[in-house]
């Protein structure tokens, strides 16, 4: 005879996935910031010392500005903007490994630690763009936009991509055998195709053309048209290519976790 | 109550389909009935159990689960290194909903853990049975029907495993655990029925001496 049970679903699933990112982003926050005894000095300091290094090489073969737009602001601008895709992809990346011991519980699912991950480096991301855009303004260089809400848009829409990219290339590392690697590769070709270091107006057609594939370099071109309306953007950038790509890669992305979500809960 | 029904289970490995770990197993836990599982390395023990966990999926088959489970205890498994062990306690708090009362229950969680100050300290920290101290006052924090052990008592002390069957001896009346142990004494303290894993079949004996019988008489041809 099987005994009567009483039991019922005490929280919705909407619920425990709330509880989950709660906890989720509340560990990851803590871990970003309090790894070692002055992480979150280093989150500011790395950007810091990128533009000043590349500052320094644009002073040393005295370009003082980029098709119309002074060299701190071109560079500020492009860094601050790749940041937000860069750290958004790699945080994302490495979220299943880091968690790993979490999938423990099975109200964690992998996909919550990836989703956590971009939300939280979002927000770093964006605080540390506030600090750039006072900053820079407070030692003469012109960031203050002549048009805030592209600017929004595109910083959006590069926070998408980094999510997208992430999304896919998390499965891909845990998956496939030397993939970090390879992405590490990847990651190069992407930062110097972006127009963030190198103008890509002095590269000749038909190659620009080919360039213009990368949806990252519309985005840091278009922030600096945002910017400054003065700034001479390269011909052919359009902001709703960046949310076009973004949307295929985190459609693509989001479908790899459902259907590996198994094989990565149990590797 | 757990129904366990015709489930199979096999992994992918890096040439193909690995040969199978479970094979059509169909058994019911019923209400307040402490099970343990025996057999021997690789018969499929501990899958099984993230299997009625509810961390890994069947190839094959369900599991229902009509009561709260709690997750597979043992190994070091659900914490994480770099956190302390107050941060994972308040994590696994979080996730299962007791953000308000997460004061009370870190307290518990401290005070059965017994580990001192090593509480604030990382877990890479901690020594195999801290762990297992640690984890055990976690689990019992919360009020699972059904709570999941994977030697999980293997790694502590004396005083520890007294401490731990006093624990289960209260909870008798409201829980029951689902373990693999490879000590006798612990399965014969904590279940009273067994379960005999042999290449992929299940044998369920309703006294967990006969299991344990079974199993010695199988390993003797």
């Amino acid at each position: 005879m099987m005994v009567q049970y009483d039991y019922v679903h005490p929280r919705s699933p909407l619920s425990i996935t709330l509880s989950v990112w709660n906890a989720l982003f509340l560990r990851e926050a803590l871990s970003r910031l309090s790894a070692g005894r002055i992480a979150w000095l280093w989150l500011l300091a790395d950007p810091i010392m990128q533009i000043s290094i590349m500052m320094f090489m644009f002073i040393v073969i005295r370009m003082r500005v980029v098709n119309g737009m002074s060299t701190e602001a071109w560079l500020i601008i492009g860094m601050v903007f790749y940041l937000m895709f860069k750290r958004a992809a790699t945080q994302v990346q490495n979220a299943l490994g880091a968690n790993r011991a979490l999938f423990t519980y099975r109200q964690v699912k992998p996909v919550d630690t990836l989703l956590v991950r971009a939300g939280l480096e979002g927000f770093i991301t964006t605080l540390i763009a506030i600090i750039f855009g006072i900053g820079g303004t407070f030692f003469g260089v012109a960031l203050i936009p002549d048009d805030p809400l592209t600017v929004l848009m595109v910083f959006f829409g590069m926070w998408l991509m980094g999510l997208g990219f992430g999304l896919i290339t998390s499965v891909a590392v845990q998956l496939i055998p030397k993939m970090g690697t390879i992405l590490g590769i990847v990651s190069t070709v992407l930062h110097l195709s972006s127009g963030v270091i190198l103008p890509v107006s002095n590269v000749p057609q038909p190659y620009r053309d080919w360039l213009m594939i990368n949806p990252l370099l519309h985005g840091t071109e278009a922030a600096r048209m945002g910017v400054s309306s003065y700034y001479h953007a390269i011909t052919g950038v359009d902001v709703s290519y960046i949310y076009k790509c973004a949307i295929v890669a985190i459609f693509f992305g989001l479908a790899l976790q459902r259907r590996f979500e198994i094989k990565l809960t149990s590797l | 109550m757990i129904i366990v029904d015709d489930i199979y289970k096999r992994y992918q490995t890096s040439h193909g389909p690995g040969k199978w770990v479970l094979q059509g197993i169909s058994f019911v836990i019923p209400p307040k009935v402490s099970v343990g599982l025996v057999g021997r390395n690789g018969a499929g023990k501990s899958t099984l159990l993230r299997l009625i966990g509810g961390i890994d999926q069947p190839t094959k088959g369900h599991i229902e689960r009509r009561c709260r489970v709690s997750w597979p205890m043992g190994y070091g498994g659900g914490l994480q290194g770099s956190m302390t062990g107050r941060q994972n306690a308040k994590f696994v708090c979080r996730i299962h909903g007791h953000e308000d009362d997460i004061e009370d229950r870190l307290a518990f969680i401290e005070d059965y853990a017994e580990i001192g100050s090593a509480f604030d300290e990382p877990i890479k920290t901690y020594s195999s049975g801290m762990k297992s101290r640690l984890q055990f006052g976690l689990s019992l924090a919360f009020d699972f029907d059904v709570y999941i052990s994977d030697e999980a008592t293997a790694a502590g002390d004396a005083a520890f495993r007294q401490k731990a069957t006093t624990a289960f001896r209260n909870l008798m009346n409201r829980s029951s655990l689902i373990m693999v142990s490879h000590s006798e004494s612990t399965l014969k303290d904590f279940c009273t029925a067994g379960i005999w894993l042999d290449g992929g079949n299940v044998h369920w004996f309703n006294d967990i001496n006969d299991a344990l019988n079974a199993y010695k008489e199988s390993r003797s041809k």
